[in-house]
């Protein structure tokens, strides 16, 4: 059983943004990066798939410049077997179905019988690359997916549909599966396996001239636009009550 | 020479090698010590043997112990260097027995008369065992061997009585720290004791050469030498190990050992039990000294200091100093001479607070929290402990470089509303935030307070812009990953500013950078911030009438021995009133060792122990010199009393009685006129 996990490196949570130069693109020098938190949940699920499973070998894999190697090897401290890098430094000019395809060359070459990755970036939050990457290997996917277990040769998963429902779905293997946030515990990176992951491989691939696919051109990168509206309602209480009902009915979609 | 007529019974002896030659007199008589006369050739043997079976037995138990000590592995870093504090306490704790009296009084001071009983009979019982081969040195008709056995004898008077008051007190008084289980053996080394004292001062009331002081004589050596091979085993190897023990060690108090090599994660397995640690184990005299001072075995929970270290003894006796069994596992390591208890498990080894109580009390050296820490570090930097509240702490300090797991821009907002300087390296101190002092509610007013005294003091200070957690609770709960990484960005982020003075009002924060940080590089100097308001005490508001207790935190008295300056604050804010157990007696508020951070404790809550006996002091006002202490005992005094006492941090206490309007903050202020200059 061999399982890819996906993993994409993004600034981190509460870093301070400051819009480049040339307004395409934020300043990436005094950033610090950090695995993309969905994804994080994509590895987690998978060392758990590994320990219950036993002979199961963890491949991670992050497309990107050379930074992305601290959270390869941060993957591997956590458990994960062999990391693989793609170089490749003009992913924000890509589009997902690019990135999919930097992503699906590598991949293919592995043949996993699992993909995971996060649901969506925390950076972008586009949550069209998993999807697109199955499209691109030719295999099944879910997506949103809370819990995984193995299930004669295939899977069974669970999706987190709105309003608090669920799908449980059963699916063949290969298969390529999105993770959802706070499925599992995250677990600690220790000492040992810091240690260990020296030993581990890490290996570095160059992005193949990707596909002709198209590129997007970024017009405009801004930080969102604070702004407070404060609005008076006026009228007998009666008047005021139905505004509300109506504000939150059909403005804010409240109730 | 010889004054006295010979009596015919008497026999004249003589001394080969004899030191001190005899000045024989009124031999027969009573009034020194009766010397039993010549052994018969049998006698002899029998008292040969009796010595060889009796060294036998000894080896025969000392042995195994010795190997598992000589076998252990190496304390990576000893040093035997610098003497001088090896020496001193050997001195003051083994010669003058310090500890042993200034902790527990009475059973002390009866502890010490039996050791300089021991140690005053040294000469005596050679004395005793070279009279039986005939070549006795000391005869109790020279002037000198005369004034010897009668010290001696005072010596003698004493530890019978001792020992009698302690058999008493361990076997009716029965303090629950000495254990539940009624040692017996106990009670037959105090008999022992006791018989050898009288087999002695007997010989002083019957005539030299008589059948009594024969049988008397017999009877002193062969308790002697029932006594030597009960020695090596349990408790009583103190005797030889404890001297050697606290000579030997390690420097530092609460010292963490730095991690060596790849392959070394702290205390996993019987491999990585030191030379030290196997040797503390050993010397352990169960006196329960730990046990009585610990806040968790107080409050109802597992962890017991002294089965961790008699734990660890029992797996060096049952698996060896090479095993690979884990030492820490979720159910004890059974063994027949062990009662079912959970000797060394891991919800033990994490219920600890680090407060060091245990390692203070201590008589014979052990030093109990390298090894509760060493254990959790085994756990921990393996990735075998698992706590939700654990990992949500780690993760905290790896994501956001704060313990409360907010965002550093919190801080950052903190900074902007307080107005607070940025430290530029023209200011003489950097105010050190820490996570409480940044992040919590509480301890955001004392650091405001606290520069507040700076302000009106006139002395110039500046923060950090950055700053992340000391790495505190992740050392004490063995994370050295987190730890490390902490420890090396903030001497990089200190470099960096170029500062050289800093101060900080959290005692953990304090003792981190400058103590544990030491692996890793030189902090700048650190005080803390009672040490800095002590200094100018008289510039201080004066305050009357209010009653303040005070609280020891943990982290700054037993960890750096600051007791004064703290006090001297409270002073200055009003009546000082001592808690029940404070200075190095003070009882832990529950928060440290990362404690804070963990979740609900078994049993009743430290902090509501503590909070009961500060609020029961009547005074008016809780003193507290630690955010941590604080932020226990604001839930506690609540729940424990109907009217609670106010509580705040000694900062808050000066500042309180400061001109309300201070001048503006900046980092270069003119110092303030009028106040108390």
């Amino acid at each position: 059983m061999k399982i890819v996990v996906a993993i994409k490196q993004v600034p981190e949570r509460d870093a301070p943004i400051h819009i480049a130069a040339d307004g395409r693109w934020i300043e990436e020098g005094d950033l610090n990066y950090t695995i993309n938190e969905p994804d994080a949940y994509a590895l987690e699920e998978a060392l758990q798939l590994k320990e219950k499973q036993g002979d199961a070998e963890v491949v991670v894999v992050s497309a990107g410049p050379e930074r992305v190697q601290s959270t390869l090897r941060e993957a591997l401290a956590k458990g994960a077997d062999r990391a693989i890098h793609i170089e490749c430094d003009d992913l924000s000019t890509r589009d997902t179905l690019g990135v999919a395809q930097v992503l699906a060359e590598t991949i293919k070459a592995e043949s996993p019988d699992l993909i995971l990755t996060g649901l969506q970036s925390d950076d972008l939050g586009l949550g069209q690359t998993g999807v697109v990457l199955a499209e691109l290997l030719g295999i099944p996917h879910a997506t949103i997916i809370l819990q995984v277990e193995f299930s004669g040769a295939g899977l069974k998963v669970k999706r987190e549909l709105e309003d608090g429902w669920f799908q449980h779905v059963e699916m063949p293997l290969p298969a390529l599966l999105t993770i959802q946030s706070g499925g599992n515990k995250l677990r600690y990176a220790t000492l040992m396996g810091i240690k260990k992951a020296k030993t581990k491989e890490l290996k570095t691939v160059l992005a193949a001239e990707a596909s002709a696919a198209a590129t997007i051109s970024m017009e405009r990168v801004y930080l969102p636009e604070k702004q407070k509206k404060t609005e008076m309602l006026t009228g007998s209480p009666q008047e005021i009550a139905a505004k509300i009902v109506e504000k939150l009915k059909f403005e804010v979609r409240v109730i | 020479m010889i004054a006295g007529g010979l009596p015919s019974t008497a026999t004249t002896r003589f001394f080969p090698g004899a030191f001190l030659l005899s000045n024989q007199q009124n031999i027969g008589t009573y009034g020194t010590l009766a010397e039993p006369g010549p052994l018969s050739a049998p006698e002899k043997i029998v008292l040969g043997l009796g010595i060889l079976l009796a060294a036998a037995l000894f080896l025969w138990r000392f042995r195994p112990i010795l190997r598992n000590i000589l076998r252990s592995k190496k304390d990576p870093g000893f040093k035997l260097s610098p003497l001088g504090p090896r020496i001193w306490d050997f001195f003051w704790e083994v010669l003058c027995q310090g500890k042993v009296i200034r902790q527990r009084p009475l059973p002390g001071l009866a502890h010490a008369f039996v050791f300089w009983g021991f140690l005053a009979f040294a000469l005596v019982t050679l004395n005793h065992v070279a009279t039986g081969f005939g070549i006795g040195f000391l005869s109790p008709y020279s002037l000198i061997g005369r004034f010897y056995f009668y010290f001696a004898a005072i010596w003698a008077v004493l530890v019978a009585v001792s020992i009698t008051g302690l058999f008493i007190r361990r076997f009716f008084v029965r303090p629950v720290w000495l254990g539940r289980k009624v040692s017996y053996e106990s009670g037959v080394i105090a008999l022992l004791i006791f018989l050898l004292m009288v087999t002695y001062l007997g010989a002083f009331f019957v005539a030299s050469g008589s059948t009594e002081v024969r049988l008397l004589w017999w009877a002193h050596i062969l308790t002697l030498l029932a006594f030597l091979p009960l020695i090596p085993h349990t408790k009583h190897l103190h005797l030889v190990l404890s001297p050697v023990t606290v000579f030997l060690k390690n420097d530092g108090y609460s010292k963490i050992p730095p991690l060596t090599g790849d392959e070394d994660f702290g205390l996993v397995t019987g491999k990585d039990v030191t030379q030290l640690i196997s040797l503390q184990t050993y010397s352990c005299v169960e006196c329960g000294r730990c046990t009585e001072h610990c806040p968790a075995a107080n409050t109802g929970k597992l962890l017991n200091p002294k089965e961790i270290v008699l734990g660890i003894r029992t797996y060096l006796n049952e698996f060896g100093p090479a095993s690979e069994v884990p030492l820490l596992t979720e159910s004890r390591i059974a063994s027949p001479d062990n009662p079912p208890e959970r000797y060394l498990s891991m919800e033990a080894a994490f219920e600890c607070t680090t407060c060091g109580s245990c390692e203070f009390q201590c008589p014979v050296g052990i030093q109990h929290l390298p090894v509760i820490v060493g254990l959790r570090r085994g756990v921990t930097n393996t990735g075998v402990w698992e706590d939700t509240y654990g990992t949500k702490l780690f993760l905290a300090l790896e994501k956001n470089g704060n313990a409360l797991g907010l965002s550093s821009t919190e801080r950052d907002k903190f900074l902007q509303r307080q107005a607070f300087p940025i430290f530029d390296g023209t200011q003489e101190y950097c105010l050190w935030l820490g996570c409480m002092g940044g992040y919590d509610p509480k301890g955001r007013e004392i650091i405001a307070d606290f520069a507040r005294v700076m302000q009106y003091l006139g002395t110039s200070f500046g923060v950090l812009k950055k700053e992340k957690c000391t790495g505190d609770p992740a050392r004490r709960l063995g994370n050295d990953l987190v730890f490390q990484t902490l420890a090396e960005s903030g001497l990089k982020n200190f470099e960096t500013a170029k500062v050289k003075k800093i101060v900080a009002i959290c005692p953990h924060c304090v003792r981190t950078i400058a103590t544990d940080w030491r692996e890793f590089g030189i902090a700048p100097e650190i005080e803390h911030h009672s040490e800095f308001m002590a200094r100018y005490k008289d510039r201080l508001p004066k305050q009357q009438g209010e009653k303040i207790v005070y609280h020891d935190p943990c982290y700054l008295g037993r960890y750096q021995d600051v007791y004064e300056e703290p006090r001297a604050v409270v002073e200055q804010a009003g009546t000082l009133v001592e808690a029940p157990r404070s200075r190095e007696r003070s009882f832990c508020c529950g928060a440290g060792g990362g404690l804070a951070f963990l979740g609900e404790e078994k049993g009743e809550r430290v902090s509501h122990v503590r909070a009961r006996e500060l609020a029961g002091t009547g005074a008016q006002v809780v003193g507290t010199a630690c955010p941590f202490c604080n932020t226990m005992f604001r839930d506690a005094l609540t729940a424990v009393s109907e009217a609670p006492p106010q509580l705040l941090d000694i900062a808050q206490l000066t500042a309180r009685a400061l001109p309300a309007s201070q001048p503006s903050q900046g980092p270069h202020h003119s110092p303030v006129t009028g106040g108390a200059q």
